[in-house]
Parts: C-alpha cells; structure tokens; sequence
C-alpha cells in the first residue's frame, strides 16, 4: 500500500455532533463519512408543505430535520430541485443554477443545508450531466443558431442512422434515441426521453460548463452530488455508448476538481450496470478510487427480493460472490427501494419473468423493466418481512439508502400515471392531507394514500412515535445499532458455510468490532449450524437485547431462528487466560 | 485391571455406527496391522482389525490415539486403558483429537510412507498442513472430517481389498478439469490380499453449498404453504431452475466419466436376462407387500417393453446411487458426490458398466420422494396429494429438459429404458419402506401409475 494513500479514519464522533460550517472551516473534516452513513432519500415536493399550495417545498423539509435527526439519518438526498418544466420528475434541468419556483430559492437552499449540518446531517442532491431539458437556453441557443457559442453544446446529426448498436432505454415510449428538430433541420441524440436532448461531452466547453456548475452548489455547502445517467456522457460509433474511455476521463477530471476545492464531498454514481462494469466508476484503485466515491449496487436489490420468495440464500449468495473489490476509499450505496421502479434490468430474462410473476400481477404494477411499489406493498404488508428486509440492507455490505415512507410502512397507489405511485404525500398524523400539507386536499400535487391498510389514518409517523413497538421505532432502533458499530459501514464482509439453504449467515469484520448477521429467508421456522470456530471462546452478545448467548465452541454453532427471523451478534474479542485450556 | 487392546476393541467396536456385525456376538477379534504413525505423547497408531462373526470376517480400520492424560474433551471417544510399554496410557479415538490428525495432512502433503501405509498427495495438490480437523456426524460406513474451511477427509471404517471407485473416478474427471466434482487432494492406501486397497479420501471441502435435498424440500414446503389454487411454477419457492440445471451438470458429468472410462453395449439377449431379473424382484415384492399387487402390471407392462427392445443398450461408469442427497448446490453450481456406488456391494459390481440412464432414474424417484415425503403423517395429506403430484411432475421435466440439453441421452427408446429402470428402482423402494418405514410405503406405491 503505498504510503500516500489515504486511510479512514475509524473513529468518529457520533452523528448528532454537527456538521462543521462549510464556509468558514479550515479544521479538518471527516473525509470518509460517507462510508459509514444512513442515506434517506427524501422528495422535496412529497415531503412536507410549508406554505398551503399543496407541494412540498424546503422550508417544509427544514420543519421535519428534527424527525430526521431524530430518525438517525446521516445524509439526506435530495431529487432534482432545479428550474424544470417538470416531463420527467424534474430530471429535465431547464436552468442548473435555479431552484423550482415551487420547492422554494436559493435562500432556502443554504438555509437547508445549514440547518441540516447544524444537526449532523449531511444533503447531497441529484444532478443530471448527461441531459437537459429542451426549454433549457442553451438548447434553444443551439437550435436556433447552429453557428453561435451553443451551436455545439448538443449531439447533432443529418442522419438517425449513428449509433446504431446503443439500446434505447425507455422502451416503452421512445422508439429512437435520434429526434428530428425541425427549427435546426437536424436530428438530435438521446437517450433518455426525446424531450431531454444528450449534452456533447466532445465539446470542451460543455464539460467546463458542467463543471461550473457544480462548483457552484458545493460553494453553497452541498456535500455531495448523486449523478444521475453517468454511462451515457460519451457517444462512439460500433459501440452501446455505454461507460465509454472519455466518459471516465472526464468523470477523473471532475473528482480532481472536487478533491482540489471540497475534499470532503461525495459524488454517487447512478450506473445501472453489472456490479464488475460499475466499478469502473471507482476509477484506479491505486489510488484508493479517483472517480465517484460510491455507486449504487443494482442487482443486489432484486436478488434480496429473490432470495425471500425463493426461500433460498442462493440469489443473494451469488451476487455476493460475484461482486468485485472495490478500491479502498469506496463504498458501495444499497438500497431496497427507491422513486423509480423496482429496476429488473440487472435480472436474467427468466429471472425478470419469475419477478414480474411474483411480484406484479396487475400490469399496471409495471413500469418499463421494472415494478413499481412500495416496501411495504411488495411484501403484503408483512411485518416480520419488512423487519428482515430492513435488517438486511442495514447489515450488507454498503451504505443502506432509504426511501422516505419507508420507515413507517407506507403503500402506494398504482392508479396514478407513471411512477407516481410511489411518490405520495408522506404521511404524518392522521389528519388532513396527512398532516402534509393545509391545502384543500383537491390541490395535492398528488392524493394521499387513502385505503384502509396502508392510508395515512393508519399509517402515519405520529402514530408510530407513540408506539414503542411500532415499525418506526423498530427502524430507528436498528439504525442505532448500526451506528454503534462501525463495521457495518467499513468492516469485511464473509457468507459463512450454512448448514441450511434457507438461512444466509455472515460475519462483518473490522479489526474487534465483529457482527454475526444470521436471516432466515424462509417463512418457516428453520435450525441452522454455523461452522464458527474461527471465534472459539467468543461470547455472541445478541444486539437488540445484549443477551449474551451460550460461548461458541468446536462444535457446529446451532441457532434456530422464527419465520423471517433474523439475529445480529457481537462477536466480543475474548483474551484468553494462560494456562487455563489444556496443551 | 487392564485388558489386552484387542479386548478393548471388541467391547468399544459394536457400539459404533459404523459397524456392520450389529446384533451378533463376536468370536474373535485380531489386529492384522499395527503401525505407528506418530509416537511421544499423544501418540498415533493406525490399526486394522478383523472381526470375525461365525463364519463372517470383516476388517475395519481403526486409528486410536493413546495418551497418558486423557483431556474432558476427549472423554467422550476413550476406548479403555491399557498398559504398554510399561506404562497405563488412555487409548482413543484418534479422528477426534485435532493434536493427532494433523499428522494425516502432513503425511499426504508429504507422500510419505509408514511402513505399510503410503500417503499421497493428489496430481498438483498443494495441502495446507495448518488446517485443524473436527469430526463430522458419523455415517454408516466412514468416518468424516473437516479440515478448517478446506478439505473434507473420508476415512472408510469396514474394508475390502481394491481401489475405491470414488478415489477413481474424482481423479479421473478432475484431472479432466470436470467442473462438477470436488477437487481431490490426497489419499491414504495400503495392500490388502494383494491388492491396493484405498484407506481414506481427501477432496475439496465444498464451503457454503447444501445438499440438494434439503433445497428440494424448502420448495416442497414453500408450495404446500402456498394459497390453494397457486400453480406450482408461480409458488415463490419454485426448484424447476435448479432441477434444469441439476439435469445439464448430470449429462455433463456421464458425458465426462465416458470420456475417461471404457464404455461399452448390452446386447438383446442380456437385456433379456435383466428383464428377468426385474420381474422376479417384482414378483417376490407383491408377495411381501400385497398393497403393491393392484398396481403390479405397470410395472410389468413397463419390464415387458424392455424386454421386446430389439437393439443394445450403451452403457459405461456410473454415479449407481444417484439421488438428491448425493448432490450439493454450490454458490456457481451442481457438484456431485460419494462415487463410491452402494457402499455394501462387492467393488466389483460397484464398478460395473451401466445405463446412464440408471442415475436419471434415482433422480427421478429422488424427486418424487421430495414432493410426497412431508405428507406422510401430514393431516391434510389427501388434500396435498395433488400439489405433490404437480411439483414432481414440473421438477422431473424441468430435469429431463436440462439433462437432454445438456447432451444426456433421451430419445426414442430410451424413454422405455428410463421407465423400466424407475420402476425396478420403485419395487425396491417399495420393498425398503414396507420392511423399514411403513409410513413412507404410499410414496413409492405413487410411482405405479
């Protein structure tokens, strides 16, 4: 290891101390706080509304930081919250420098962050390089004037015959990735909806532009950006003009810059891709990792679904196995849930038919290649399966993000077009709007979820805080173990022999902090024999009751678990005494 | 008081599991061969014995440790005391003591010879000698351990002079470079009657893989929790992807041992002659368990076509005792155990050219085992009966499409062949549960249909 690599440091202060301010620090900060954090996705529009119009805004997430501190969350990420016409979520940016009117300006914005950071909690927000949205200036200056400053800011062809061999992503409503613009006479390259044309990364002065941008929101107090569509910057004929040469050129060029001014922001990667292609995007492990910090881990997900229906480890297990180191420096973000569908990209073809089988039987559940529900929804609304899901991702190697609503068990509505479903109001007391917001509820940005299971009467976060045994607490109470424990977020990850196809065990290591994380996938009861000599003499301490449990010995460790049960143990370092075993 | 050792064997050798003479009196029991593997305290003595019953000798192999200290934990494998050299020292069951089987690593890793016995490390082998061993549940004619997370060791209890089929057949199809076997790593061997004769085998210990049995029933159970009226292919626990890729790993590996093993044919007039035997069997079957009477003629129908087959049959090496509990679900694939055939049969026969399609058989009864055996005993059992039916019918095709995608033979008449192998192999079964397990005797009856 070479002497210049950086090291994390282990020992952190607990989360509740504040953020330092961004603007005025010159005391070092933790650089690495991104491997260890709770992330919680959080929709500005869907979260609370501060002012009665019926969409949320960031004076109403400001309101709710203290649930969220209170929560235990690390790092909040936000969906995109620039000036859009609004066709695809926000995704079409229209002006990177503009909030959206409606959640707000950019006063609001500093004040977000610098309430969050005053309680430990750090924003992170979407950001789109690969498109913007047709209404965006520098789209219309292109069209409009082929031979000024912007002619060249987009991807422009005489023909739609180039790239031929790139696949079109959103199948279900683009029949091309090429659109003909009638105002320039051209075709137009996208890869996403035709209304969000590509930016031409071979232009110098777009990536300066991108990179002006994000200068700027980490001149705010930003700590980090998601990117959005990552693979797609660069265009190559004969290829699929996916995570291309220059694409990671101009992704290292991008890190060295947010190294240089703001060493201690996150950039994650959205790359929906097999987990050995993703981590292309950690870039050089030499260095400990010189592109994004983190990616999300894609297939992962689908497969904890697999694995529960299936009853069997083996999804899980093999996805494991086959995902790579990754450099030092970098973290993987898990997640079970999030805004869009449950993505089946990352699925072979008979797996994606078994989950469609599984866990969509109305068509409508459906969205492109993926499902669009809730947690909660997915699994029917079985508490003991929510419980052993949630363990799971706080317990797997990466950083777990979670989708707000989540927590509470919240549903979702599939009669709402697109994936809105699963982007409703959040709920807070059982009172009007869901205590969401005080408009007429007629002028919700979309209705709250109403039915009689999974409607904000029953399920709502007042509700739950006043419950000890509530989901909610169940939830905030497994974040403090997790945050007790360092080794979640930085420790080895090993799958132990099991003597039961049902039952996935592991060990996460750092050093003493050790963890047993024994799950039963299956619904029924199941023993299991753990092969643990490796910690002969250690006294598992069981985590949500610090229950010591009898000391492991030679012999195969038997444990048996309830249905969809699962069991964390501390594995404490025990030092033996000399003399006291024989030989 | 202190007994010869031969005294103590004969007194701790009818309580194992592995002893074959359960249930008679021993007349005499002799120490054929007695050699020392490690001396000092503890020491390591390898020992086969000969126990003779009436007319019937058999030899077992026996390591024992001797210490002049027992500790507690070893309390529980002590043989006796006895004195020798002069002196009183705990004689034991050596596997149990991880002090005293390091020394079977360092001897295979070192191809060393103790006097009779070679030790040998397989073609390319490197062994870690560092692995500490723990003794896995006993089984009915060796005696297993575990070496760390590493190597399995199969010590075989009972002998019979020969080379053991496994140790043959795993070197043969990994040398091969067969994905589906556990990688060989040693053995110990020795003469016997003149011949070479295989002591114990060292493979690969599979980390993290389970039996396919035990998968099998996660599904069965999976599917008997299911709504009524959920078709098997939608039921969460689903096996019929494992099931295919079972059938493809099983072409693969009969494709492999017919490559590395002489194969050859069956001519008419001997499948004749095993059509006889087959009906014979059946006969003396519907004498012993009437019940299967009633449901005789399928099988005689099926024996009958056999018989009528005008053309040879190819055969070559085998698995001979094929079914779910032989087969381990690796994190990548199907890996494939115990060679060694029906350990209670001569070597000779264990050897003998087969139908390939004598495995697919096992494993379509193993399957037809795995749906019907929870419903034994089970209140609803009748109501099951139907979703049993289904799941075996789904994972038994699911297996036939993989094994003949896989390049395993089935076409034509060979369907007769498979139909008259399953059957024969049912009669048998019905045989077994009607004598051992009178509970399970509906779920080969089920086969006769």
């Amino acid at each position: 290891m070479s002497s210049t690599t950086p090291q994390p440091s282990h020992t952190q202060p607990s989360h509740t101390t504040p953020v330092p301010n961004t603007f005025t620090e010159e005391e070092p900060r933790d650089k690495y706080w991104y491997k260890r954090a709770v992330f919680y996705e959080v929709l500005i529009r869907g979260f609370a509304d501060s002012n009665g119009d019926g969409t949320g805004d960031i004076r109403g997430l400001i309101d709710k930081l203290d649930y969220l501190q209170w929560l235990g969350i690390d790092c909040l990420w936000l969906l995109p919250l620039y000036e859009s016409p609004l066709k695809d979520g926000g995704y079409d940016i229209s002006d990177y420098m503009k909030i959206l009117p409606d959640f707000g300006d950019l006063g609001d914005f500093i004040r977000l962050v610098d309430e969050a950071h005053k309680r430990g909690i750090r924003v992170i927000a979407d950001l789109v390089m690969n498109h913007t949205s047709d209404q965006h200036p520098w789209f219309q200056a292109s069209r409009n004037d082929p031979e000024g400053p912007y002619g060249d800011f987009y991807v422009w062809s005489d023909t739609d015959e180039r790239y031929k061999d790139a696949r079109i992503i959103f199948i279900d409503t683009e029949a091309s990735n090429w659109t003909y613009d009638p105002v320039r006479g051209q075709y137009y390259w996208h890869r996403f909806f035709h209304h969000q044309p590509d930016l031409n990364f071979e232009n110098p002065a777009v990536q300066d532009a991108m990179l002006e941008v994000i200068r700027f929101w980490l001149d705010l107090g930003i700590d980090g950006f998601r990117l959005d569509a990552i693979p797609y910057l660069f265009e190559q004929e004969d290829t699929n003009c996916e995570n291309l040469p220059a694409t990671h050129a101009y992704l290292k060029r991008v890190r060295a810059e947010v190294d240089r001014l703001y060493p201690d922001r996150v950039l994650l990667a959205e790359a929906n891709q097999w987990p050995a292609d993703v981590v292309e995007y950690f870039g050089d492990p030499v260095t400990g990792g010189d592109e994004c910090h983190m990616a999300f881990h894609f297939p992962l997900m689908p497969r904890i679904f697999m694995a529960v229906r299936r009853e069997s480890r083996y999804p899980i297990s093999e996805i494991l196995a086959q995902t790579p180191k990754i450099p030092e420096n970098c973290q993987w973000g898990i997640f079970l849930r999030n805004h869009d569908e449950l993505t089946l990209e990352m699925v072979t073809d008979e797996e994606r038919d078994y989950m469609y089988s599984e866990y969509a039987k109305d068509p409508r559940m459906r969205a492109n290649v993926g499902i669009r529900r809730r947690l909660a929804t997915l699994l029917d609304n079985d508490r003991n399966q929510i419980e052993l899901f949630t363990a799971l991702l706080l317990s797997l190697p990466g950083s777990p993000v979670m989708y707000y609503g989540d927590e509470i068990g919240m549903g979702d509505n599939i009669w709402l077009g697109d994936r809105d479903g699963v982007r409703t109001p959040m709920q807070w007391t059982p009172d009007r709007n869901a205590g969401f917001s005080s408009c007429d509820p007629g002028r919700l940005y979309l209705p709250v979820i109403m039915d009689p299971i999974y409607g904000y009467q029953a399920i709502n976060v007042e509700a739950q805080q006043k419950s000890a045994s509530s989901l909610l607490h169940f939830t905030k109470r497994m974040i403090e173990i997790r945050k007790r424990h360092p080794v979640f977020g930085l420790g080895e990850f090993t799958e132990l022999n099991s003597s039961n196809p049902s039952v996935l065990a592991f060990v996460r290591e750092l050093g003493d902090d050790r963890v047993l994380c024994v799950n039963n996938l299956s619904r029924f009861p199941q023993p299991v024999e753990l092969d643990l000599r490796r910690f002969e003499g250690s006294t598992p301490v069981e985590c949500m009751g610090g229950v010591p449990f009898p000391p492991i010995g030679e012999l195969p460790y038997l444990l048996t678990l309830p249905g969809h049960g699962f069991y964390w143990f501390t594995l404490p370092v025990t030092h033996r005494t000399a003399g006291t075993k024989e030989e | 008081m202190t007994t010869s050792l031969q005294g103590l064997l004969a007194g701790w050798i009818t309580g194992q599991r592995w002893f074959a003479g359960k249930g008679r009196a021993i007349d005499d029991l002799s120490i054929d061969s007695e050699i020392e593997i490690a001396a000092g305290d503890p020491a390591l003595l390898h020992l086969i014995v000969c126990v003779r019953q009436g007319e019937r000798r058999t030899r077992y192999q026996i390591p024992v440790g001797l210490r002049e200290h027992l500790p507690d934990r070893l309390g529980h494998v002590l043989i006796g005391t006895c004195r020798r050299d002069g002196r009183e020292v705990n004689v034991y069951d050596a596997l149990h003591d991880s002090a005293l089987t390091g020394h079977l690593l360092e001897g295979m890793a070192g191809d060393r010879r103790f006097d009779g016995l070679g030790f040998h490390p397989a073609h390319g082998a490197e062994i870690d000698t560092s692995q500490r061993s723990l003794v896995l549940t006993a089984e009915q004619s060796n005696t297993s351990l575990v070496y760390g997370d590493k190597y399995i060791f199969k010590l075989f209890r009972q002998l019979n002079p020969g080379v053991n089929p496994e140790l043959e057949i795993i070197t043969a199809l990994a040398d091969a470079g067969s994905a589906h076997v556990a990688k060989p790593y040693g053995w110990i061997e020795t003469e016997l009657q003149g011949e070479p004769t295989t002591l114990a085998i060292m493979q690969e210990y599979l980390q993290n893989a389970n039996e396919g049995w035990s998968m099998a029933l996660t599904s069965v159970r999976d599917l008997y929790a299911c709504l009524e009226g959920m078709p098997a292919e939608d039921a969460g626990g689903d096996f019929a992807a494992e099931a295919r890729r079972l059938g493809l790993a099983t072409a693969q590996v009969h494709r492999e041992l017919a490559e590395a093993f002489p194969t050859g044919t069956i001519e008419p007039p001997e499948i004749k002659r095993m059509t006889e035997r087959f009906r014979r069997r059946l006969d003396k079957a519907v004498a012993e368990v009437p019940r299967l009477g009633e449901r005789a003629d399928v099988a005689a129908d099926a024996f009958d076509r056999l018989s009528d087959l005008g053309h040879e049959i190819p055969v070559q090496r085998v698995h001979g005792d094929y079914h779910l509990g032989q087969v381990m679900r690796t994190m990548t694939d199907w890996v494939v155990l115990d060679f060694e055939g029906e350990p209670g049969q001569p070597l000779a026969e264990r050897r003998a050219l087969d139908s390939p399609l004598r495995d697919v058989a096992g494993m379509l009864r193993s399957f037809d085992y795995a749906a019907r055996h929870l419903l034994a005993g089970h209140p609803n059992a009748e109501g099951l009966e139907s979703r049993a039916r289904e799941w075996s019918e789904r994972n038994r095709a699911a297996f036939l499409a993989g094994y003949s995608e896989g390049g395993g033979r089935i076409r034509g008449d060979d369907a007769v062949l498979l139909r008259a192998l399953e059957l024969s192999k049912a009669v048998y079964e019905v045989v077994y549960e009607a004598r051992n397990r009178p509970s399970w005797l509906p779920i080969p009856l089920a086969a006769f249909r």
